[in-house]
């Protein structure tokens, strides 16, 4: 069931004339692979940047208010990418504020950068992605092994070399988990890049659904697409194979924390507050301006109520079902790992190669032809849930579940339980952390969803996430405030729920 | 993460079993409640009242929603609408078939409206009231839809940056002067589809070509998904100029009259064009099963008040003749509308676009 909207993708694609492949190949290609490839590099380059040196800071520096700004660094992530592009929209728009300030210091001819252009977008990108390098690569220096560095001081390297060649290299496999995700984020994403009219190829697909009659220029470029998204999973999955380090001993110490002087507490403030003042704080400001004064223009009603009782219902169902589809998957790949069983949980994963245009694509025409019946309920918008987040949930189920000594179920069996009490009372307890964060973070990023929801809600069934981008590619800032906020606000418990239990919160 | 230790508390339940004592699990718990919200959510959602209408609708929702409440509170008929662009509202009525919850369609391009009646999505209504009420060149023949309101597709300009008399036709955008400084809605446009294809109607396939080549370039990175945005752009001299529907102007006019912004139509010397015209346009849906409760939407829309709102919402121009426009606009009879008849816009669809994506507009 999760594969066939890929199997359909790359039939429909195949299936294409091939007028229609040099037709693309030679206007709309080009342009889009540049695009997405220059967007991915230079996102990637910043979050480096950001994730590792606020990482470092948090985790070797010891200054006032450390402990909230480890915390607070990772709220970016509550904010949906097309909130933020919206809220960057107007910043940075003509005649916004950052114009505005720029004109009384350059003069009234004083321009600052488009938001609607790759600078914006990787902006938008980049301020929204950091926290998953931040957070991979605070984990890796909370567990690193101070004594590698101090053999390198022993013998007498420099700071500078011993951070090139001893330090970044340990922390290698951490960094190029957290841009991998970073990169696949940014090639699936629809929100920010549509809001700030960048091609990528998940827009085009977006604009080839909702724009033809004919849906196979659509299936071409979504075939590309996952063929991208494959190509560079492959490559980092190698990558990764080829990096691995090991601690060998048990001993290990918290490296000290060095003490800053108020000069140096005061400069590491400076950083964060702006860090985070561009990446969340002013943004949630803003939407909680806009949205006092909508509620005060009697903008918001009862059917908020609707769109939240909507979110909530469809993303509680989609997580709910994708927890029940993933742990016999993931249970039986892990307990009896016979071809079958592995292959059936990989295919699990191929929704994370399915970005939301796509996947909804295949999805209308399969249940179209195939479940007619369903068409245009709720159940299509909830299969397509399933198959894009089901990948994020059972990579956390999976480890949750081999932390698992089979012994304790193989004694519980002994001791009389049948296979499914077994389950039921000895290894659902002991998983229990690990599904209830698969269910938030799936929960979570259903909330989120944009452009499958897009397509396949049913009639009266606007979401929270909807009602934003129908107002806010209007440029009805204030009227989308209050759904982008309630968003944020019902996301935030979640989130910090998660990333005390896990990083992989999106 | 759960990392109990085996022979710690991670034998717990099997001990428990022994003593007879079992707790509720958690996880199981929770998802037997979450089942039953669901089960209440699901109920509440779908209880429907007897009198409801579907409306799918290309147009925005702002536009539109306070004439279906009027009709809503005049009739005691509820109205539940699907916002969403209209190629893509086509494409979903043709997959859903008899299937589908949709009793109205509503649109803001005729173009679309034909191909919905080609493919047998919308039903004929040979109702007197609309034949009274629109003319003849703003309907099906066979009244499978509905012309409501007429919009024209012009060109809006900086009136700090350009002179009224530097652009005479809409061609002249295709022009190396104006580089850099024309705003464009992107190809999935309808309004740009329909645009082009009367053009092409008039001029024919080559000079339509050169026009979207010399658009394509003078626009770079300008292209736009709302029409609103390029209104934006030209008022805050992003743009010089900017290819928009009339209303997007005297609308932004409306909240901000100070802004440096007009509309100039083009195509109107002598032996030109004329402006490009389209409607927004309603249909029944073929497989409706509230005929009754859809006709008197139909009726009411085009009746004098409906179409009064309907048109002064969005500023655009009443079809009914007794309808006068909203005074900020200009007089009606003051120009001319290029003579290419709005059903002919579907059959012309598919030629344009393949030729904007020969040319490779966004």
């Amino acid at each position: 069931m999760i594969c066939a909207p890929l199997m359909y993708i790359v039939y429909l694609a195949l299936s294409a004339d091939s007028s229609v492949w040099s037709r693309l190949w030679n206007t709309r290609i080009p342009e889009l692979l540049f695009n997405t490839v220059s967007l991915a590099v230079s996102v990637s380059a910043g979050t480096f940047v950001l994730g590792v040196s606020l990482a470092w800071l948090v985790v070797r520096y010891n200054f006032l208010g450390r402990q909230v700004w480890e915390w607070a660094l990772v709220l970016p992530l509550a904010m949906p990418t097309y909130v933020l592009a919206y809220v960057y929209t107007y910043l940075l728009g003509a005649g916004g504020p950052v114009e505005q300030a720029w004109q009384i210091w350059a003069g009234p001819e004083g321009r600052v950068f488009s938001p609607h252009s790759y600078a914006g977008a990787t902006l938008v990108m980049t301020l929204d992605t950091f926290p998953f390098v931040y957070l991979l690569t605070r984990a890796a220096l909370l567990n690193f092994n101070l004594s590698y560095e101090e053999v390198a001081r022993v013998c007498g390297a420099s700071r500078l070399r011993r951070m090139l060649t001893v330090t970044l290299p340990l922390l290698r496999p951490a960094i190029v988990a957290g841009l991998s995700l970073v990169i696949l984020y940014v090639v699936s994403d629809f929100g920010a890049v549509s809001l700030l009219r960048f091609q990528t190829f998940t827009y085009a697909v977006y604009q080839q659904i909702t724009g033809r009659y004919d849906q196979t220029a659509a299936g071409v470029l979504s075939l590309l697409l996952v063929l991208f998204a494959l190509i560079f999973l492959v490559i980092e999955r190698w990558f990764r194979e080829r990096s691995r380090f090991y601690q060998t001993t048990g001993r290990y110490r918290v490296p000290a924390r060095k003490p800053c002087g108020p000069l140096g507490t005061g400069l590491i403030t400076l950083y964060m507050v702006v860090v985070f003042g561009i990446a969340f704080g002013l943004p949630a400001l803003l939407l909680i301006h806009w949205s006092v004064s909508a509620v005060a223009e009697g903008a918001v009603d009862v059917r908020f109520l609707g769109f939240m009782r909507n979110s909530v219902f469809l993303s509680g169902l989609a997580a709910t079902c994708a927890l029940l589809i993933g742990t016999p998957l993931a249970y039986l790949a892990s307990r009896w790992p016979s071809r079958l069983n592995v292959l059936c949980l990989q295919a699990a994963y191929a929704g994370y190669v399915l970005p939301g245009p796509v996947g909804a694509l295949a999805l209308l025409v399969l249940f179209s032809h195939l479940a007619p019946f369903w068409y245009g309920t709720a159940v299509v918008l909830i299969v397509a849930y399933i198959v894009h987040f089901l990948p994020a949930g059972l990579q956390t189920m999976e480890p949750a579940l081999q932390q698992v000594t089979p012994n304790l179920e193989e004694a519980a069996r002994s001791l009389g339980l049948g296979p499914v009490r077994t389950f039921r009372e000895t290894t659902l307890p002991l998983v229990q952390g690990g599904f209830v964060a698969a269910w938030v973070l799936m929960f979570l990023q259903c909330m989120k969803e944009l452009p499958a929801t897009l397509l396949l809600r049913p009639v009266g069934f606007d979401t929270l996430a909807v009602r934003v981008w129908l107002e806010a590619s209007e440029e009805y800032y204030k009227l989308a405030a209050p759904s982008a906020l309630l968003i944020v606000i019902m996301t935030l418990p979640a989130l910090l729920l998660l990333v005390s239990k896990d990083w992989r919160a999106a | 993460m759960s990392n109990r230790m085996p022979g710690s508390d991670g034998e717990r339940p099997v001990i428990r079993e022994r003593c007879g004592y079992r707790s509720p699990d958690g996880p199981v718990r929770l998802l037997t409640m979450l089942a039953v919200v669901g089960a209440i959510l699901v109920t509440t959602a779908y209880s429907e009242p007897a009198d409801r209408l579907v409306v799918y609708s290309g147009r925005a929702e702002r536009l539109i929603k306070p004439v279906l409440d009027v009709f809503q509170a005049k009739t005691g008929i509820h109205i539940d609408l699907l916002s969403s662009g209209t190629t893509e509202l086509v494409n979903r009525l043709q997959a859903e078939g008899v299937r589908t919850p949709a009793d109205l369609f509503l649109t803001n391009d005729a173009g679309s409206l034909e191909r919905a009646r080609e493919l047998g999505l919308l039903r004929p209504l040979p109702m007197r009231e609309i034949e009274r009420a629109v003319p003849a060149q703003f309907r099906a023949p066979d009244n499978s839809w509905v012309g409501l309101s007429g919009r024209f597709w012009i060109v809006a300009y900086n009136t700090t940056l350009v002179k009224p008399e530097e652009v005479k036709s809409i061609l002249d955008l295709a022009d190396p002067r104006w580089k850099d400084k024309v705003a464009i809605p992107n190809a999935g446009s309808e309004y740009l589809q329909a645009g082009v294809s009367v053009i092409k109607a008039v001029h024919g396939e080559e000079r339509t070509r050169q026009f979207l080549q010399g658009l394509k370039t003078n626009a770079g990175t300008q292209v736009y998904g709302k029409s609103s945005q390029i209104v934006e752009a030209v008022a805050k001299g992003q743009v010089a100029v900017g290819l928009v529907n009339h209303y997007y102007i005297y609308r932004h006019l409306a909240t901000q009259p100070q802004a440096p912004i007009a509309a100039l139509m083009p195509d109107q010397s002598e032996g030109a064009m004329g402006a490009i015209m389209n409607v927004a346009g309603i249909g029944v849906v073929r497989h409706t099963r509230h005929l009754d409760s859809a006709k008197l939407l139909v009726e009411f829309l085009v009746s004098q008040a409906g179409q009064k709102m309907f048109a002064d919402l969005d500023k655009e121009y009443p079809l009914h003749p007794e309808v006068k426009a909203d005074p900020a606009l200009p007089e009606r009879r003051s120009f001319r509308a290029a003579m290419v008849p709005l059903a002919r816009l579907a059959e012309l669809r598919e030629p344009t676009m393949a030729l904007i994506e020969q040319v490779g507009l966004r």
